[in-house]
């Protein structure tokens, strides 16, 4: 009995005939109608087959509510209309900001566009920062590959891009003499399978974490993995493919393509049509929706919502590092690699994430079981975990296939688009090393039509903002003395000056948000969450871009602060 | 790096508590220099314009920068030393000296002082740190954020908000927004009284038909860039939301006068011992920490509701700590029972001949006709009785004690009690 005839059987068996599957040209199609998420998802996970099919486009429509359109920019003007770049890179996440860095090592004409007011503004700024060292991943695994890949290639790239890297390590704890056996037999087989990994005993592990639960009995350690701001890293890689040539345009969605034949033509957005050569797909939750409007779509992304939580400095000393306890990630069933407790590079504990499949793919929205859940877990990990050393708590949006892995690959039908879509953890380990074959696909798309040589004038080096409070005090005085704006301190909690404010509304990058600048240099992200500096920062942000404070959004247009001068605004 | 200047008495925070010690200081001739990190001296005073500040110390309703400016007009006639703009960064410590490392436009300055005093403030507590959540939208702020930009900027942050929390400054906010022509739909509290003054509950919600409800609580916002509702409900005596009482309320802004934290950060960074109740430092009559020569006042030792009482705070640090004044014959703890929120000084002196000692408590809960006393071992030393006593209101109580009643290691205890009708 053939696959389909299989899988048809027990659809109709669990669904009472409500869902069947087709095959066409190596991608197995769902279609029938559910009215519970949940369902949606299980049947999807059911028919999966990535041996057989090249992909599962779950077409079953969901009936139990309304799933929500994406959210799109205000702004309408025809800013790009009738742009002709070599590449159109979709999307400015971490992978989307890479490859177009990648990219601008070719001679080619890039353009990146990104729906968000900023970069990075989705999945690339609600994760959990951890460089993977490829723990929990199955060999043929494209993520994987990447994930193997990329991690290598970390210090480097973060010392291009000057981006701060901790290779921190990661330790795995096992509780009760059972698991401190297995543990000792575990590390064997992850040595077989590639990350570097170390069997500590219980004392070896207390010397170096000593405030973890004393049930753990032994734990592995893995020295690869590490800690990156993910969007600080992606900032990097947009500003620098900027400096390199590319152009990056904000507030642009993607609303439509024309093909003719095998190929996109243009590409329809909310500031003209843009005439590509390449199209990359790096829309992350988006890039099932690009693949179906490029007419290539053999995947499906059902979103998977995480929620991580940060503590207060003053509570994030009871650790050091990456600790997690196995048994508390649930990886097999829940799809997530769960970090754990994660020491982040900012020196925060990060406590999280969950797993909750949800048809809502830009809901940002925390709940309170969801932070619950986390510190219940995490508490076998260090049982001093307490809600209330919390300063914030944020939710992000997995990118999840139902083959659980990367669409790293050439359009399966169109000619001239390229997928990175498909991305979740480890997705920022990953991106790297994503961008340098992606890259290379699409020189390879575009010198089907003309030659494409190396770009002689790429400048791989990149200049952050400078941190002052991490500069000694020689350095810092001499600084200040250059300019006095980094003496006077805006953001209390975090330390950061005016003069940092100010740089960070001057990259390469535009940024005239409060969410912006805090994700640039920091202010308000400590334990005050901008009460104090926030009006500040407002200020420095009307002053520097002209514009009137009641102008200035928290994460852009919609999300403005004030209404007006009082006497004057009318309730 | 500059040269190392020396002070006798160095005032972190230039807010009423940091200018009341700072003019003690120099009024006693100590050598004295005043940090400021803002532009300007007053502390959240200068945003304050509301009236009541001074009524106990000069018998006047004033402004709260009228009130700052009786302090900061003494300053030029002084000899202390005022840095604005300045930062405290890194706090060591050496032979009882503290060595400091501010940071200023001008560079980064290094300090040696003999005493320190913390008149650092408080903070307001954050929707994340009461668990709000839904979306994280534009428009949930404290409502000090929202009377600076109130105030200051002179810019509305709401055209209709609902005011979660009836802390003073919530209260306060609620009637500057409904005059200047904004919405509050409500002022909603967890607990089942409110949090503020009942001066403040009157005047600014009745005097202004602001309707306050008590356990009630936010549960979620909503909005996309900005908030467009908030869902409130009931709480049960635990103050845990009760499901199906939950009502979804349109409005732009959610503002937070949820309660106050002492800023402590710097004074637990050299190992200033706080005291759990008040979040503030472990003081002695004089206002010392457990750390010699390192003193704290106003509300960074606890949260005040009267200014007056913030200022008479700092005067004691600054005197104190230009006086060198110290504990000979050691120190008394002070401690309470549950019947009390807290009690500062949380130590006394035994050696000092002054009998007269001043301590200010707040009671755990609402009371009438209650009897505070104050016993050793067995021995009750003092008792005084209260027609009322609520949590929002602080007491301000002296006692007189003699130094046989201090002899001895026993811990004075304070306990109220309710009087039951014969």
């Amino acid at each position: 009995m053939s696959y389909v005839k299989r899988i048809n059987r027990k659809l109709s068996a669990r669904f009472s005939g409500r869902v069947s599957a087709r095959e066409h040209d190596r991608v197995l199609y769902l279609e029938g109608e559910l009215d519970r998420w949940d369902d949606v998802v299980a049947a999807g996970r059911m028919a999966v087959n990535r041996k057989k099919y090249d992909g599962l486009v779950n077409d079953i429509h969901f009936t139990g509510d309304v799933i929500p359109p994406m959210r799109l920019p205000r702004v309408q003007d025809d800013s790009l209309d009738g742009a002709t770049p070599d590449v159109l890179v979709i999307g400015g996440g971490i992978v989307g900001c890479a490859i177009a860095r990648e990219c601008a090592k070719y001679d080619m004409q890039i353009l990146l566009v990104e729906k968000e007011h900023d970069i990075a503004m989705q999945t690339t700024s609600r994760n959990d920062g951890m460089v993977h060292p490829g723990i929990d991943l199955i060999p043929g695994q494209i993520k994987r590959y990447y994930n193997m890949r990329g991690n290598r290639m970390y210090d480097q790239i973060c010392s291009e891009l000057d981006v701060p890297f901790l290779r921190s390590g990661q330790y795995v704890c096992f509780q009760g003499r059972a698991m401190a056996i297995a543990a000792f037999f575990g590390q064997l087989y992850y040595k077989l399978l590639g990350p570097r990994v170390q069997y500590l005993s219980k004392h070896e592990f207390f010397r170096r974490e000593p405030n973890m639960s004393p049930a753990i009995t032994a734990a592995l350690y893995y020295p690869d993995a590490g800690v990156v701001s993910p969007y600080g890293l992606a900032l990097a890689y947009a500003e620098n493919a900027v400096d390199n040539g590319a152009q990056v345009s904000l507030d642009t969605a993607v609303l439509g393509m024309t093909i003719e034949g095998d190929r996109i033509v243009s590409v329809r957005t909310n500031r003209g049509t843009i005439y590509p050569k390449v199209v990359i797909n790096a829309a992350g939750v988006f890039s099932d929706d690009v693949a179906r409007m490029a007419q290539d779509r053999f995947f499906s992304i059902h979103p998977r919502k995480g929620t991580n939580t940060i503590l207060d400095h003053k509570a994030s000393v009871r650790m050091r590092t990456i600790v997690s306890s196995y048994g508390t990630s649930d990886t097999r069933k829940r799809h997530t690699k769960g970090g754990g407790l994660v020491k982040t590079i900012d020196q925060n504990t990060l406590v999280g994430p969950d797993a909750v499949e949800t048809y809502r793919k830009e809901d940002f929205s925390t709940e309170a079981q969801s932070v619950a859940f986390v510190f219940d877990r995490q508490r076998a990990t260090d049982p001093a975990l307490h809600i209330r050393d919390s300063i914030t708590y944020f939710s992000g949006i997995r990118a999840a296939t139902y083959e659980e892995d990367f669409v790293i690959r050439r359009g399966k039908w169109t000619k001239n688009i390229v997928h990175a879509a498909g991305i979740q953890s480890p997705g920022i380990t990953a991106a790297p090393a994503i961008a340098v074959d992606v890259a290379k696909m699409a020189a390879d798309v575009l010198s089907e039509t003309r030659e494409v040589k190396p770009n002689p004038a790429f400048n791989p080096i990149h200049k952050s903002i400078v941190h002052v409070n991490e500069l000694d005090d020689a350095a810092r005085d001499a600084l200040i003395r250059e300019n006095p704006d980094y003496g006077e301190i805006v953001c209390r909690c975090e330390q950061i000056s005016r003069g940092e404010v100010i740089d960070a509304l001057h990259r390469s990058i535009p940024c005239d948000t409060l969410d912006g600048v805090r994700r640039r240099v920091r202010p308000s992200g400590g334990r005050c969450q901008g009460a104090f500096c926030g009006p500040l920062v407002l200020q420095l942000i009307a002053q520097q871009t002209g514009k009137p404070v009641e102008q200035v959004g928290k994460s852009g247009p919609g999300g403005e602060i004030l209404f007006g001068s009082i006497k004057e605004v009318q309730a | 790096m500059t040269q190392e200047l020396y002070f006798d008495v160095t005032v972190i925070g230039a807010g009423p508590a940091g200018l009341a010690a700072a003019l003690a200081a120099n009024r006693e001739g100590a050598k004295t220099l005043l940090i400021e990190r803002e532009a300007r001296l007053g502390g959240i005073l200068k945003q304050c314009i509301h009236d009541g500040f001074g009524l106990v110390r000069y018998g006047e309703k004033l402004s709260g920068p009228e009130y700052a400016e009786r302090f900061i007009e003494q300053l030029p006639k002084s000899n202390v030393q005022v840095w604005t703009l300045s930062f405290v960064n890194v706090i060591k410590r050496e032979n009882n000296e503290s060595i400091l490392t501010v940071i200023t436009r001008e560079g980064m300055k290094q300090i040696r002082t003999r005493a320190l005093i913390f008149a650092t403030g408080c903070r307001e507590r954050t929707s994340r740190q009461i668990g709000v959540h839904g979306r994280h939208t534009a428009g949930v702020l404290t409502a000090g954020t929202a009377q600076y930009y109130t105030n200051i900027l002179g810019k509305l942050p709401t055209k209709r908000c609902m005011i979660l929390g009836s802390g003073d400054i919530g209260l306060i906010m609620a009637r500057r927004l409904t005059l200047e022509g904004a919405e509050v739909v409500g002022v909603y509290e967890a607990k089942p009284t409110p949090s503020g003054l009942t001066r403040n509950v009157s005047q600014c919600l009745w005097d202004f038909d602001i309707p306050l409800h008590v356990s009630k609580t936010v549960t979620r916002v909503f909005g996309d860039a900005r908030l467009t509702a908030v869902e409130i409900a009931s709480v049960d005596a635990c103050m845990c939301p009760i499901a199906g009482t939950e009502e979804i309320i349109p409005c732009d802004a959610l503002i937070l006068s949820v309660g106050l934290i002492p800023e402590n950060e710097l004074a637990e960074s050299i190992g200033v011992p706080l005291d759990a109740k008040t979040k503030g430092a472990v003081v002695d009559e004089h206002n010392e920490t457990l750390l010699r020569g390192v003193y704290a006042c106003g509300n960074a030792l606890h949260v005040n509701d009267l200014v007056d009482y913030v200022s008479e705070s700092g005067e004691i640090a600054g005197k104190a700590a230009a006086n060198e004044t110290c504990c000979s014959r050691g120190l008394v703890p002070v401690e309470c029972d549950q019947s009390l929120l807290y009690v500062v000084p949380q130590r006394i002196c035994r050696s000092l001949d002054e009998p007269e000692r001043i301590f200010f408590f707040r009671s755990a809960r609402d009371l009438d006709n209650a009897t505070l006393t104050i016993t050793k071992g067995e021995e009750t030393l003092y008792s005084i009785k209260f027609a009322h006593l609520r949590p929002p209101e602080m007491e301000r109580l002296p006692v007189q004690l003699t130094r046989e009643q201090l002899d001895g290691n026993l811990p004075l205890r304070f306990h109220l009690e309710e009087q039951t009708n014969e």
